[in-house]
């Protein structure tokens, strides 16, 4: 068996929910044993276990508020855990919030180089790929590339994010419902992107509420109930687990 | 802490993509671009020069020192180096809480963030340069000496203090948004608490009780700005006490205030 691109040991995260509670500097500095449990902190994740080989596609399932966003971010190392451990070998692609690396005041042209160098893409596959990343995004960001994003609309910013970010030859990709976005068209090129990506043996982590999704891409489903992983085997499983907690 | 450094290290291609970007956002959209970064502080050290040259300037003992007649010159170096300061403090503050999204889906090493702020200040502090030089030469002031290499120890002192402040102002604002807040008052009290318009012989010579002058030496970017100063006026160059705790100071803010940045990290991740 491979050794695991993604495992995750005993992982937990703990968040406030009172942020006065967060103000109270003194406590974060000095770390007082057996403090007693405070009303205000939950866990959107608790002693979670798993490990994700590689060429694995797996969809992460669940309810609201069920922690699934937060272990994209651990996962992407935006997020440092409470408890345990998350190892992750090899890079990651994020295709969680498609526009965030952008500048509004600067062009899509200056923006997709500053997106592409910051996920690690060297200057000249982004000169010698440029035209490619601009048409995949479609006509209405050629057009518009030497504008100001600010311009643009939030379709298309989400557009040209997406294509930046499929370009990473990273081992890993996060993808959190970025096919909710974005027009038909679109979609059916994002989808064709995935499964190309899928063919040549990347890992993927998807969240997604949409069955077809699911089944479509994943071959392995995790199922999460209140912070706590349920269900890991296939697809199938999960979605049956899910199904059973929430009739549809 | 050499795990940290490490870790900048292989994410000094973000740092400098980042510097690049903000410099590129702030100047891209204004008529005179780059000038801007010269023509703020030179107008606020007109308004000093009218009031503490002008208005003031008669009486005998200003206590100015060699640098009596070239006034102008004195204050322009200190308001240089002060704008500098004033607004990497003021930028890092506010420069993990404004950059959240980006630090929310992309994995860089969290300390750029506040360090490009310091780093691109420094940009437009080396832009100002050549008028320093020019004003310099105007005066006389310019001599071809050692104390020019109190230039790059002032500037490297200021580093030091400004990395370690943007570090530990840029966490704690994210947990305690009054930061931001208290900086504005914070930097205009720093501002008349350094000898930039006034200078530190005044100080000294005043009949101030004593703790009340050795509180005010402990404040590093006293010996930071007599190090400036002393580019020009080489008898204002800092007594070994005063490098002494102006050095000692900057380096334990730098370590401390990355020891914070540090232990904040988890918590800072969560709230934004």
């Amino acid at each position: 068996m491979a050794t695991p691109l993604i495992t995750a040991d005993g992982l937990g995260v703990k968040f406030v929910r009172n942020r006065r509670r967060q103000l109270r500097i003194r406590e974060m500095f000095i770390h007082r044993g057996g403090r007693q449990p405070n009303p205000g902190e939950f866990w959107p994740l608790r002693d979670v276990n798993f490990a994700i080989n590689p060429g694995d596609a797996v969809g992460v399932i669940g309810k609201n508020g069920t922690g699934k966003s937060t272990l994209l971010r651990l996962i992407a190392g935006v997020l440092i855990p409470d408890e345990g451990k998350i190892n992750v070998n090899g890079k990651v692609a994020p295709l969680l919030e498609l526009s965030a690396g952008f500048s509004n005041d600067l062009t899509g042209r200056e923006n997709v180089h500053l997106v592409g160098s910051l996920h690690g893409l060297s200057n000249t596959f982004l000169k010698q790929n440029f035209d490619e990343i601009v048409d995949f995004a479609g006509e209405q960001v050629a057009k518009a590339i030497d504008t100001p994003v600010r311009h643009y609309s939030s379709g298309m910013k989400v557009r040209l994010g997406f294509s930046v970010i499929a370009r990473l030859s990273h081992p890993i990709l996060l993808v959190d419902e970025v096919m909710a976005v974005g027009d038909a068209e679109f979609r059916k090129k994002c989808y064709a992107t995935i499964e190309k990506l899928l063919a040549e043996g990347r890992t993927l982590v998807l969240v997604s509420h949409n069955e077809n999704d699911l089944t479509r891409f994943c071959n392995r489903g995790l199922y999460f109930d209140e912070g706590k992983l349920i269900t890991d085997g296939t697809v199938r499983e999960a979605l049956d687990a899910y199904n059973a907690v929430v009739p549809t | 802490m050499t795990s940290s450094v490490m870790t900048l290290w292989d994410n000094r291609n973000a740092l400098r993509l980042l510097v690049r970007r903000d410099l590129a956002v702030k100047y891209q959209q204004s008529f005179l671009g780059y000038l801007w970064s010269l023509i703020e502080p030179l107008g606020v050290a007109a308004i000093y020069w009218f009031v503490f040259g002008v208005l003031y300037g008669t009486q005998s003992n200003r206590h100015l020192g060699s640098a009596d007649n070239s006034y102008p010159l004195y204050l322009i170096t200190g308001i240089f180096a002060w704008s500098w300061a004033n607004a990497a403090m003021g930028e890092a503050t506010s420069a993990l809480t404004g950059q959240a999204r980006l630090i929310t889906t992309m994995k860089v090493a969290r300390e750029v963030f506040p360090i490009g702020r310091v780093v691109g200040r420094f940009a437009e502090f080396l832009a100002g340069l050549p008028i320093l030089i020019v004003l310099a030469v105007v005066f006389g002031e310019l001599h071809f000496d050692w104390q020019l290499l109190a230039l790059p120890l002032a500037v490297l002192l200021q580093t030091v203090f400004l990395t370690g402040l943007a570090l530990l102002l840029s966490s704690l604002n994210v947990l305690l948004r009054d930061v931001e807040k208290l900086m504005r008052l914070g930097l205009r009290v720093l501002f008349y608490a350094t000898p930039i318009i006034y200078p530190l012989t005044l100080v000294r010579t005043s009949d101030m009780p004593g703790w009340v002058k050795t509180t005010y030496e402990l404040n590093p970017l006293v010996g930071i700005m007599e190090l400036y100063h002393s580019v020009w006026y080489p008898d204002m160059f800092p007594g070994a006490q005063l490098l002494g705790i102006t050095a000692g100071a900057s380096i334990v803010l730098l370590i401390g205030g990355w020891w914070v940045f540090r232990r904040l990290e988890p918590a800072v991740l969560k709230e934004l």
